[in-house]
């Protein structure tokens, strides 16, 4: 909770012989996490050098790339596929493997041969369709247009007319936009001829090489392309039969075959020299003496396995250690960026948080109740791992904002039953009387949020440097995440001096020391809390300058990342007003003055406001999730994670396969 | 006669009172929404090349991109205090 599971540097030293057992049990534990050995500046390494791969290795990368590309001739996906029924054994599968996929794969290729043979036939024939088609309109056979001596035949398009004097024949078909010609010159009259269609805009086309009348021939290769679209059809079924048949076997393949390459090339991050072999990587801390048993009973306890210290430049792997409810939030913080280990991870945090910034814009009952049906609806569609969290977040944000629909008494922007609302009312008309929107309170709400919000922020920040920085400059960071924190709360402290505002604390009470008359917004002048607010400030300035004097030009910050809370109150009110105004228009003036006298025009009105109404609402719950969702990790990300939190910290990737299809 | 001419002169200033506070709320809210369109539309753009270079920026470029909102979010507040408080 609040950081990231704890490591331990591992070191394994065997002999080359325990290569394969020890690999074996590393891959079968899933734990742990290989630093690769790079030959260079590695102090301690002289004479080492990067393993080889184990025996079979090439012969099951081979394997491998067969199966990926019968799985993309059948276009499967292993994420797709639900591991159903009981799993499949490593061994019996990894026995059959190589006969099963040549069988497949020579069944696979014939047909899909057979198919391109046919499709390029088909491109084929239609290309001659093509050729073809304008001499549709001449019965002419098509060889009396080749093999004379003395003559010539032209053909093709021209977009003027043309006329072509005697002794050449000729036959024009009118088109659309050109008209096709078809013309037989003596050999000696072909230049003029030429030099005439060339006026025209001749384009010329090729005499097919065919024989037989034009429209018996198309019809007869419009047959050709027919059968042998049925004849793909007839494959494509077959395929998809040895699809059915083989898919679950195919990801299983990918599986074993995948976790034989992993472990048979781990060597290779491996330092080795002759007769040994070195792997350092990371553990749990908590699953240390469980890794070590595992290898030294692969080895016959002929390995020798030791934590290292971590040294201060080491980057250690950092694995989420979040109670269950909080790892759904794993996802937002991935696409920020994984904490770094030595970080306090505010996964946790933003876990509650998030819900509750989402609940208090969004706080209607009625869009809350939609968002999480949509939740569990779109659970069939989405998988992964992503997705899942995602939907999870989005369920505790929604169940969230039903709850603060409760306190807000609304439903679509109508009120409910319980009026006034129990917590300060966002509804722009009051129909029952009571109070009107508390535009105020809410605001001052909102900043107080903020305020909070903010100050864990930087208190986290202390902690953070504390934990991360050294010598001289730990303190000066410490103290200037402090100056942040006295320059905000002095500038709160000096207005709550000056001006009384509900739901603050009221500091004008304490003595005046120079009465200043005529200052705007009724400040009676300098109190003795002003000047303690001012002290505050001025000390908040030289903290803040001790560790970097750049710094101070980002003072205004304060002010405006405490206002940006406001945007809590802001973005609900404009969803609670689209709401009302939906309302008003659907039902307000187009259903219920035509319920008084119904007429047939009045049930199409009626009809409109429904749709009105649909549409209005859908709109609005579009806007809700769009903008509850963004703004309320704006927050999270832009003004409380930059006071504290840097992240880039390295994923824990353990060396290992999550077995679906198969098991050891 | 007098009386009621004063009595519809301070009608009117109320009224137009109220009409200004509307106008500033709705220029409030307008200005500020163009504003930040303005400088959203240069790093939204720059964002999305960048995301599209690298899919591990996105979260960084989503904060960039979402700063210059609280720009409209002020507008917003204005307007809201203008109307309401």
């Amino acid at each position: 909770m609040l950081a990231p599971e704890k490591m331990s540097r591992l070191l394994i030293v065997a002999s080359k012989d325990q290569l394969a057992p020890i690999t074996g049990a590393l891959y079968r534990s899933r734990l742990f996490h290989i630093e690769d050995f790079v030959v260079e500046g590695r102090e301690g390494y002289d004479g080492f050098s990067i393993g080889k791969p184990l025996a079979g290795a090439s012969e099951a990368s081979g394997g491998l790339i067969k199966v990926r590309s019968l799985e993309n001739v059948f276009a499967i996906r292993p994420d797709d596929i639900d591991p159903a029924g009981a799993r499949k054994r490593h061994d019996d599968l990894a026995r059959v493997v190589d006969r099963e996929l040549a069988k497949i794969g020579t069944e696979v290729e014939g047909l899909t041969s057979r198919r391109s043979k046919l499709e390029a036939s088909i491109k084929e024939y239609e290309q001659r369709i093509h050729e073809i088609t304008p001499f549709a309109d001449i019965p002419v056979d098509l060889s009396l247009y080749r093999g004379y001596e003395r003559f010539a035949v032209i053909a093709g398009f021209v977009t003027k007319n043309v006329a072509i004097r005697e002794p050449a024949e000729s036959r024009i078909v009118k088109g659309k936009s050109s008209n096709f010609i078809v013309a037989v010159v003596p050999n000696e009259d072909r230049a003029d001829v030429e030099s005439e269609l060339a006026g025209a805009g001749f384009v010329a086309s090729p005499i097919p090489a065919e024989s037989g009348m034009p429209h018996a021939l198309i019809d007869d290769y419009q047959a050709k392309i027919t059968q042998a679209k049925a004849e793909i059809a007839s494959i494509e079924m077959n395929l998809d039969a040895i699809r059915q048949k083989h898919a679950d076997f195919l990801v299983a393949c990918e599986e074993v075959l995948k976790s034989e390459v992993e472990q048979a090339e781990a060597p290779l991050r491996f330092a080795t020299t002759d007769q040994t072999f070195v792997a350092e990587g990371w553990v749990p801390s908590s699953r240390i003496a469980g890794i070590t048993d595992e290898i030294m009973k692969a080895s016959g306890n002929r390995a020798y396995v030791a934590e290292l210290p971590i040294g201060p430049h080491d980057v250690v792997p950092v694995e989420y250690n979040n109670p269950s409810f909080a790892k759904p939030s794993q996802f937002f913080m991935n696409i920020y960026a994984r904490p770094k280990y030595t970080e306090i991870d505010p996964t946790l945090m933003l876990s509650i948080i998030f819900p509750i910034f989402f609940g208090l814009i969004l706080g209607d009952i009625g869009y809350g109740l939609i968002l999480l049906a949509l939740c569990f609806a779109l659970r069939k569609y989405f998988r992964g791992e992503d997705a899942e969290y995602f939907l999870k977040v989005i369920r505790n944000a929604s169940i969230s904002s039903i709850f603060f629909g409760v306190l807000n008494s609304e439903f679509l922007g109508f009120a409910m039953p319980w009026w006034p609302p129990y917590s300060f009312s966002r509804h722009l008309i009051s129909e029952h009387g009571g109070h009107g929107p508390m535009i105020p309170e809410l605001l001052l709400l909102a900043i107080w949020i903020g305020i909070l919000h903010i100050t864990l922020g930087r208190v986290l920040g202390m902690v953070n440097h504390y934990r991360q920085d050294h010598g001289e400059h730990r303190m000066k960071a410490v103290l200037a995440n402090a100056g942040w924190l006295f320059v905000m709360w002095g500038v709160l402290v000096i207005i709550w001096s000056g001006i009384v505002m509900p739901l603050m604390p009221d500091l004008t009470g304490f003595p005046m020391l120079v009465a200043i008359p005529g200052l705007p917004m009724d400040i009676p002048g300098i109190n003795v809390t002003m000047v303690l607010g001012g002290i505050m400030i001025l000390a908040g300035v030289i903290f803040i300058a001790r560790d970097s004097i750049l710094e101070v030009v980002e003072l205004p910050s304060i002010i405006s990342h405490v206002l940006s809370y406001a945007r809590l109150v802001a973005v609900g009110l404009s969803s609670v007003a689209i709401a009302m105004v939906v309302n008003f228009i659907s039902i307000g003036m187009l259903i219920e003055p035509q319920l008084e006298n119904f007429t047939l025009i009045g049930a199409v009105v009626i009809l409109a406001g429904v749709v009105v109404f649909i549409l209005g609402h859908a709109l609005n719950t579009a806007l809700g999730i769009l903008g509850g969702g963004l703004h309320s990790i704006r927050l999270n990300y832009v003004e409380f994670f930059t006071k504290f939190y840097k992240g880039g910290g390295l994923k824990y990737n353990p060396f290992g396969l999550k077995r679906r299809f198969t098991e050891d | 006669m007098a009386a009621e001419v004063v009595a519809s002169t301070v009608e009117i200033a109320a009224a137009s009172q109220v009409g200004m506070k509307a106008l500033g709320a709705g220029l409030a809210v307008g200005l500020t929404g163009i504003g930040a369109g303005v400088a959203e539309m240069g790093i939204g753009s720059a964002a999305v090349g960048a995301t599209a270079e690298n899919k591990d920026l996105f979260g960084l470029v989503l904060i960039l991109t979402v700063i210059p909102e609280t720009i409209v979010i002020f507008g917003l507040v204005v307007a809201l205090v203008l109307w309401f408080v």
